[in-house]
């Protein structure tokens, strides 16, 4: 079985770092990703072609449309990351910014992130879903820790403690639901499945599920990076190793809306469906608006990635309000092609970071001449991320816009397509500061950019042509999120 | 229902808030240790009252669960984790005791108002213990974000932990035991992760005081 195969790699990688610290490792997990990436695949055209099991042992699965789309881009991911950590890992050891022993621990920790998040999207039990969730906050805190530099034991600390409160917050939310479940039946077996809340949403208190989603959007809102409860992404994801930026960037934050939008379906039947789009449009809007107004004041070019992270996951959330199934398409379309996007830059800032040895963007500028190819990538990165076409995000984004129109938002869309615009023209600047200002130094030894150009390609294939597996899925997510 | 069990819950839910309560006044962290310690055991003391009341035999084994685990030897952990960075008093918060129980007198009325539908729909015989629940995490969360010491964060943290606990007990008597038990896996992971930012925080910045992390700004 596919599901089985892909969780196996992981585990194996995890138990290959037990094992003292060899020079094959970063090779060895690059394989295992590889392989899991096919098994990924596998699993999708399964799912194409009929349904895939419920059950596993014990454990009840939920793979659904929507839980392959997350495997599928977990695995895209983890396998650019893992690409990307055979070169960073040899220059940290070469550097002395690692131990061997810290090389084994980074891979041990990477694995049981990337597991974490895995199960997080195939369990159907939406109380297992939230221990695999706060379990990916404790291994992330790991890697960021990995370095003993002041800053990132500061970043550790916030996002430890922030990411905790948070994720309690939901855990309320989850208790909250039980509640309501636990009374309509007392029988308690498989109660907390997400498929059963799903088939009993209809009868539930409306008011109780209101409480509830209250609850489960501030937290798992806080952990998918929405403003005002941001506070603690541009530290963490700054700090972090690059591959592990990737991977907290691309799909962490994506994996913690998945959790919403796993209880929004089960409230928009009990609630009615303004209630929970009326949130999402919200916080939406304000995550725009602060990540707009960070990005125009922004010194830092890595912490300038994490800010556009909070802009896009307000604009997937504005999508997955405004609604409708062009709205709903573009959202989840917009979190592949932002994982794509964001992983790439990342990676590539750790490129940046290695060679100037900071994360200013005053003592970074003139890539063009330093370093040409990263330099270069890292700039149709940043235009792919802003909305320039032939790039998927400008599609999606325009698809947004254009469900908002439809569902009736006007002056709300208006304000988020001037928002874009903002951003738009304050990141430009200070990318244009990036490639093409003064140089002190001659140009450096090129750094690991395949994994890079690889996932930018990947993103300018997919602009312009949709395989129709890839299309069919995200339209069936559509149908699986409809009331 | 027996009513005599159901004033006990009662009874133990009130006593719970009050032991939330003495961290506010309290001026130690022993003494903030103790009184966590005292906190988990009325909790595991609850969830087992709870069991008598349903017959379960899954309760009793949660109640022992946090009677050992957040009664016994978190608290055994976080004294050891006090000798070692040996700072027994807290840093002045930034609120006086005064203050801070006038905001948590407003906290027990706020949670009693957000939970006033739950408790009006609920059937259960332990509905009063809600809005004593829900008080519990935001005393908790206050702590988390009044104090500024490391190691006082933390045990608003393991407070706030608690109250949900409570929480669950009270509106659907805890949790399936799969996830009651993956839980306490994360907290205890939470745990040692914090224990080990807190060693790095005492050796980098000389300090547990986490106002001074202050170098990411923007």
């Amino acid at each position: 079985m596919a599901l089985a195969l892909i969780l196996l790699c992981f585990v194996a990688g995890a138990v290959l770092c037990l094992l003292p610290y060899r020079a094959w490792l970063p090779g060895a997990h690059l394989g295992l990703a590889a392989l899991a990436a096919v098994a990924g695949s596998i699993l999708v055209a399964e799912l194409d072609r009929g349904t895939l099991p419920r059950r596993w042992g014990a454990v009840a699965l939920r793979l659904d449309a929507l839980s392959a789309f997350m495997v599928a881009t977990i695995l895209l991911i983890a396998l650019l990351a893992l690409w990307h950590s055979r070169g960073y890992v040899a220059r940290e050891l070469a550097r002395g910014g690692l131990e061997p022993h810290q090389a084994g621990r980074y891979y041990l920790y990477l694995d049981a992130f990337i597991l974490m998040m895995l199960i997080a999207v195939v369990v159907d039990n939406v109380g297992l879903m939230w221990v695999a969730l706060e379990a990916t906050t404790l291994a992330t805190v790991l890697l960021i820790g990995l370095h003993h530099t002041k800053e990132a034991i500061e970043a550790s600390w916030k996002y430890l403690l922030i990411g905790s409160v948070g994720i309690a917050l939901a855990f309320i939310g989850t208790v909250l639901v039980y509640c309501d479940v636990s009374i309509l039946e007392p029988a308690r077996e498989g109660a907390l499945d997400g498929s059963r809340l799903l088939e009993q949403a209809a009868s539930f208190h409306p008011a109780f599920l209101r409480l509830a989603f209250v609850f489960l959007f501030l937290g798992y809102g806080t952990k998918a990076g929405l403003a005002p409860m941001h506070t603690w992404l541009p530290d963490a994801h700054s700090e972090a190793p690059a591959p592990v930026s990737a991977l907290m960037s691309g799909v962490l934050l994506s994996v913690s809306l998945y959790a919403l939008l796993r209880f929004k379906p089960v409230v928009d039947l009990a609630a009615g469906a303004d209630f929970s789009a009326r949130f999402m449009i919200g916080f939406g809007l304000l995550s725009l608006g602060i990540a707009a107004g960070m990005l125009v004041i922004q010194r830092n070019y890595k912490r300038m990635l994490a800010y556009s992270s909070v802009e896009h996951m307000g604009v997937v959330c504005l999508g997955l309000g405004f609604g409708g199934s062009l709205g709903t398409v573009a959202a989840l379309l917009h979190i592949l092609f932002h994982a794509l996007g964001k992983s790439a830059l990342f990676l590539l800032a750790g490129n940046i970071q290695q060679t100037c040895d900071s994360t200013q963007i005053t003592q970074a500028t003139g890539l063009l001449r330093r370093l040409p190819v990263s330099g270069r990538l890292f700039g149709v990165g940043t235009l792919a991320l802003l909305g320039a076409p032939p790039f998927g995000i400008f599609f999606t984004e325009l698809a947004i816009l254009r469900a908002g129109f439809q569902a009736g938002y006007l002056a709300l869309t208006l304000a988020a397509a001037a928002l874009l615009a903002v951003i738009f023209a304050a990141m430009l600047a200070h990318l244009q500061r990036l490639l093409f200002g003064e140089v002190e130094r001659a140009a450096a030894a090129e750094l690991t950019v395949a994994p890079a150009a690889f996932a930018l390609g990947l993103l300018l294939l997919l602009g312009v042509w949709l395989p129709p597996p890839l299309a069919r899925l995200v339209e069936r997510i559509g149908m699986e999120l409809m009331p | 229902m027996n009513p005599a069990i159901v004033y006990l819950v009662e009874l133990g839910s009130g006593a719970i808030l009050v032991t939330a309560l003495a961290v506010i006044w309290r001026h130690s962290l022993q003494a903030y240790i103790g009184a966590f310690r005292l906190q988990s055991f009325l909790l595991g003391a609850v969830a087992a009252l709870l069991s008598q009341l349903q017959g379960s035999l899954e309760l009793l084994g949660v109640a022992l669960l946090i009677a050992l685990v957040k009664g016994w030897f978190i608290p055994r952990f976080l004294r050891r984790l006090l000798a070692r960075v040996g700072s027994g008093r807290e840093v002045r918060p930034y609120l006086n005791v005064a203050a801070s129980l006038l905001i948590c007198g407003a906290l027990v009325v706020v949670a009693y108002s957000a939970t006033a539908d739950l408790v009006a729909a609920s059937r259960l015989p332990t509905r009063n213990g809600v809005p004593l629940a829900l008080a519990v995490v935001l005393i908790g969360f206050f702590v988390l974000i009044s104090r500024r010491q490391a190691i006082t964060q933390v045990i608003g943290f393991l407070v706030l932990e608690n109250g949900i606990a409570m929480l669950a007990l009270m509106v659907s008597y805890g949790l399936p035991l799969m996830v009651e038990l993956g839980v306490f896996l994360d907290v205890l992971i939470a745990l040692w992760i914090m224990q080990v930012v807190v060693y790095r925080i005492r050796d980098t910045f000389d300090t547990l005081d986490v106002t001074r992390l202050k170098g990411l700004r923007h």
